[in-house]
C-alpha cells in the first residue's frame, strides 16, 4: 500500500497551483472566498483562461480539445481549483453535454457544438427535472411531437441552474407517450432564443436566484437537433448522470470549511474561553474531522481505482451520500459556532462592490445562508435516498 | 498511489485466512476453545507460530517477518472474521510491542514468543484507570534485593496463562503524573491471579502483587512512550479486528434478509431495510479507509501515528455500535440466541469499544493531537 502521490503527480499539482495563483484574477477569487454573487462574466472569464491553457474540458479526450487526464489528475485539478477559490467550472456544457455528444452525437453535431462549448459561445443549461419528475426522472411529461423536419415541444422544466445565463438547453423530452416511461424519451438540443421559451426565476430559501423554471409553448426544434436516436434518450441521460464524477464527495470543499470552522472557533468565545476549547463543541469538530479523514481515503481509493480503469459503481453513490452529509455538517457547525451572529441578513452584502461595514465579524454574514443553501446537495444529482436505492439494487441481489 | 496489497501480502492473507477457516469453521469452536482450561487452544497457538502468523506481527529487527501496521491489520482483520480466542492480541501484539519499544529490547523473549513457546501479558490497566495512559496506582520501590512491586492490575488479557507479565508501576509522583512510571517484567509464579472469561468469550485476569520482585525494563519518558506505542498497536489491531467482524456482520445480515420471509416476501425486499443496509455498508467503507490510513502511517512520526490510530479507533467505536445493533435488529429474534453465530460477533464488536480506549477517549485524544 502506498498513500503518496507519485513525483509526477506532485509536479502536476504544483504546476496547476502556480498557474492558478498567477492567472486567476484576484477580484474573482475574493468574491468566491466571501461567498459573493458571481456574474456570468466571472464564470466566463475563468473558463476562458482555462480554455486558453487547454484545461477546460477535463472529461474529454484530447482529439476533441480535452485534457485526456486520468482520474487522479482530474482529482488533483478539481482540488486545486477549490483551494484557489476559483469559480466552479459550469458543468452543463463541459462535463455533462460534451461527453454525451462525443459518445452519441453525429459528426456534424460534434463539429458544431464542441468548439462552441470550449470557446464560450454557448452556455448550456440542463433540462432534466420537471415539477412532476424529480427523483423519478423517467416520469417526465414535456412532449416533443415529430412534424417531419422539426419537433414541436410543449412542457416545463425546473431547477434549471444558471439558466438565466444560458443560450442553449439540452432537454429530455417525451417522444412516445404510449411506451414504458424509460423507452419513449429523446435527447434534444434547443436554442433558448426560439420563440415560445420563457425563463422564470426561482428564488431559493436563502434569497438567491440560482435556479429557474423554463417553459416551452409550441417551441419549434429542428430534427437535426436530436442527439442519437429518437426514443433512446434515456440511455444518453443515464450515461450523462453516471459519468465518472471524481469530485462527487466534495472533499476539498469540506476541508476548506473545516479549517474555516477551526479558525472561527478560536475567535469566538464561550464563558470567556475560545469556543475551540469547549469540550463538547470541539468534540463535534473532532468527529467531523475523523469522518472527513476517512472519507478522503475512501475517495482516493475510488479515484486510484478509476485511474487504473475500474469504473466507480456504487462507490460514487456511497461517496455522494457521505460527502454531502459531511459537507452539510460543516455548515451546521459553522452556524452553531457563531451563535446569534448568524441572525443578521444583509442581501446587499453579497453584491459586487459592497463597501459598508458588516454586522458582527465579516465572516458571519454568509454562514446561515450557506447552511440553508447546502441543504440542496443531498437532494440534487439523485437524492441520497435514490443513491441508496441504486446501491441496494446494484450490489445486494435482494 | 496504490491501495492494494502486495503480492506477498496477498499470499500471506490467503494462507492465514485458510488457517482460521479450518480451525474456526463453526461458532462452537469459539465457545469450546474459550472454555478450555487456558481459555484458548494451545495446539492452534503452536500451529499458528509454525505457520508464521505470530512472526507476521513482529519486526525483522527482533526475529519476526512483519510487524508493520499493515501486517498487524492484515492478520487482525482475519482474526475478526474467525472470532478466534488465541492470545494474538495479548502476547502477539501488546507484549511484543512493549518488549521491543524500549531502549534494550528483550530479544530472547521475543524470539520465544515468535516460536510459540512463551506467553507474556501486558498489565497496564487498573480497576480505576479507565483508558488513561498515565494513571498508575501500583507502586514500585527499590530495595537491596531489587525492585519490589505492590498493587493490583485489572482486565489483564490472558493474564492467567502467561509466564511473565509486563507491569506498569509508579516509582514516584502522583497517580496521574506523566513522569515516575516504571515498566517491570515480573515472573507469574506466586502472583495471586483470579481469572475469568469476558462477556465476549476471551480470557482475562485480575492480578495482585504483594512484595513481588520485578525487573525494571524502562522508566519515565521511555516507559510512557512504550505504553503509548503498545496501546497504539493494540488499538490498531482491534480496529482491524472490528473491520473483519463488521464485514461478517454485514454479509450474514444480507444473506439472512434474502431468505427470511415475512408478509409473503423476503424481508430484504423492503426499502426501509435496504436503506439501512446501505448505511451499514457506508460505515464499513469509512472504517476500512481509516484502518488503512492508520496502518499505512503506523511507522510515521509519533504524532501522525497516534492521530490516525485514534481516528480509526473512534470511528470503529461509533460504527461498531451501529453495525452490531443493526445486525441484531435486522435479524430479529434469532440474533438474540446463543446458538446463532452472529450474536457473538455483535458482542465482540461492542466490547472492542471497551478495550484500549473507547470512542470518546480516542475522540478526545484526536482533538488534542489535531492541529488547528
Amino acid at each position: 500500500m502506498n498513500f503518496e502521490y507519485s513525483e509526477k503527480e506532485k509536479l502536476f499539482r504544483i504546476e496547476i497551483k502556480d498557474w492558478l495563483e498567477n492567472t486567476l484574477p484576484k477580484s474573482i477569487s475574493d468574491k468566491v472566498r466571501k461567498h459573493q454573487r458571481l456574474s456570468k462574466q466571472d464564470y466566463q472569464t475563468f473558463m476562458t483562461i482555462l480554455n486558453d491553457k487547454g484545461w477546460l474540458a477535463t472529461h474529454w479526450p484530447t482529439e476533441y480539445g480535452g485534457t485526456g487526464w486520468n482520474a487522479i489528475e482530474k482529482h488533483i485539478f478539481e482540488e486545486e481549483i477549490i483551494i484557489a477559490s476559483a469559480p466552479r467550472i459550469v458543468p452543463f456544457g463541459t462535463i455533462m453535454l460534451g461527453p454525451v455528444l462525443i459518445e452519441f452525437g453525429s459528426e456534424e453535431q460534434k463539429k458544431y457544438y464542441l468548439p462552441r462549448i470550449l470557446n464560450g459561445e454557448d452556455w448550456w443549461a440542463q433540462g432534466y427535472s420537471e415539477p412532476g419528475a424529480g427523483s423519478d426522472l423517467a416520469s417526465l411529461k414535456t412532449r416533443a411531437v415529430n412534424m417531419g423536419d422539426h419537433y414541436i415541444v410543449n412542457g416545463q422544466k425546473t431547477w434549471t441552474t444558471l439558466g438565466q445565463h444560458a443560450n442553449k438547453i439540452f432537454c429530455l423530452v417525451k417522444t412516445d407517450i404510449n411506451s414504458k416511461p424509460q423507452s419513449g424519451i429523446s435527447f434534444l438540443l434547443i436554442d433558448m432564443d426560439t420563440p415560445g421559451i420563457e425563463v422564470k426565476p426561482i428564488i431559493t430559501l436563502d434569497g438567491e436566484h440560482e435556479v429557474n423554471e423554463v417553459w416551452f409553448t409550441d417551441v419549434k426544434v429542428p430534427i437535426k437537433n436530436l442527439v442519437g436516436k429518437e426514443n433512446e434518450g434515456w440511455t444518453y441521460a443515464k450515461y450523462l448522470l453516471t459519468f465518472e464524477r471524481t469530485g462527487i464527495a466534495g472533499v476539498p470543499y469540506s476541508k476548506t470549511a473545516l479549517n474555516h470552522l477551526k479558525v472561527i472557533s478560536q475567535k469566538t468565545f464561550k464563558n470567556g474561553k475560545p469556543l475551540i476549547e469547549d469540550p463538547v463543541f470541539s468534540s463535534e469538530i473532532a468527529e467531523l474531522e475523523i469522518d472527513l479523514l476517512a472519507m478522503e481515503i475512501f475517495n482516493l481509493r475510488t479515484v486510484s481505482a478509476a485511474s487504473k480503469g475500474k469504473a466507480p459503481g456504487m462507490e460514487s453513490s456511497l461517496l455522494k451520500i457521505k460527502g454531502t452529509l459531511v459537507r452539510q455538517r460543516t455548515t451546521e457547525l459553522l452556524r452553531k459556532a457563531i451563535g446569534p451572529q448568524a441572525l443578521p441578513y444583509l442581501p446587499e452584502q453579497f453584491d459586487e462592490g459592497w463597501n459598508d461595514t458588516s454586522i458582527g465579524p465579516d465572516y458571519a454574514g454568509t454562514i446561515a445562508k450557506q447552511y440553508f443553501n447546502m441543504r440542496k446537495i443531498s437532494i440534487y444529482g439523485g437524492s441520497n435516498e435514490i443513491q441508496k436505492n441504486i446501491v441496494a439494487k446494484a450490489s445486494f441481489g435482494l | 498511489m496504490d491501495f492494494s496489497l502486495s503480492e506477498e501480502r496477498k499470499m500471506l492473507q490467503e494462507t492465514i485466512a485458510r488457517f482460521f477457516e479450518s480451525h474456526y469453521d463453526k461458532i462452537d469452536k469459539h465457545h469450546f476453545n474459550a472454555n478450555l482450561p487456558d481459555g484458548f487452544d494451545n495446539k492452534i497457538w503452536q500451529e499458528s507460530a509454525d505457520l508464521g502468523i505470530i512472526s507476521a506481527l513482529i519486526s525483522p529487527d527482533f526475529g519476526g517477518l512483519g510487524g508493520t501496521g499493515e501486517d498487524i491489520s492484515l492478520v487482525f482483520e482475519l482474526i475478526g472474521k474467525s472470532l478466534c480466542v488465541e492470545p494474538f492480541l495479548s502476547t502477539g501484539v501488546l507484549s511484543s510491542t512493549a518488549l521491543s519499544s524500549i531502549k534494550k529490547p528483550k530479544t530472547k523473549i521475543l524470539s520465544e514468543i515468535i516460536d510459540g513457546s512463551f506467553l507474556v501479558s501486558f498489565a497496564h490497566s487498573e480497576m480505576n484507570s479507565r483508558y488513561e495512559e498515565c494513571h498508575v496506582e501500583t507502586k514500585a520501590v527499590s530495595s537491596p534485593k531489587g525492585w519490589i512491586i505492590d498493587g493490583n492490575k485489572s482486565f489483564v488479557l490472558n493474564g492467567d496463562t502467561s509466564k511473565k507479565v509486563i507491569v506498569s508501576a509508579r516509582i514516584s509522583g502522583e497517580i496521574n503524573d506523566k513522569n515516575g512510571i516504571g515498566i517491570f517484567l515480573i515472573d507469574k509464579d506466586n502472583i495471586k491471579t483470579r481469572s475469568y472469561n469476558t462477556i465476549d468469550g476471551y480470557r482475562a485476569a485480575e492480578l495482585e502483587f504483594k512484595n513481588s520482585s520485578g525487573e525494571l525494563i524502562a522508566k519515565d519518558e521511555e516507559a510512557l512512550k512504550c505504553i503509548i506505542k503498545t496501546n497504539a498497536a493494540g488499538a490498531l489491531a482491534l480496529s482491524a479486528e472490528a473491520l473483519g467482524i463488521m464485514q461478517i456482520c454485514f454479509d450474514t445480515t444480507l444473506e439472512y434478509l434474502k431468505t427470511r420471509k415475512q408478509f409473503g416476501k423476503s424481508v430484504g425486499s423492503f426499502q426501509a431495510i435496504q436503506h439501512r443496509l446501505v448505511d451499514m455498508m457506508l460505515e464499513i467503507e469509512q472504517v476500512k479507509s481509516s484502518v488503512m490510513l492508520a496502518s499505512a502511517t503506523f511507522e510515521a512520526d509519533e504524532k501522525t501515528r497516534e492521530k490516525h490510530v485514534s481516528a480509526a479507533k473512534n470511528l470503529v467505536g461509533r460504527a461498531g455500535k451501529i453495525i452490531a445493533e443493526e445486525t441484531i435488529q435486522m435479524h430479529g429474534g434469532i440474533a438474540m440466541t446463543w446458538e446463532y453465530s452472529i450474536a457473538h460477533y455483535a458482542k465482540r464488536l461492542i466490547m472492542i469499544d471497551h478495550l484500549m480506549g473507547d470512542a470518546d477517549h480516542h475522540r478526545d485524544r484526536f482533538r488534542m493531537l489535531s492541529s488547528i
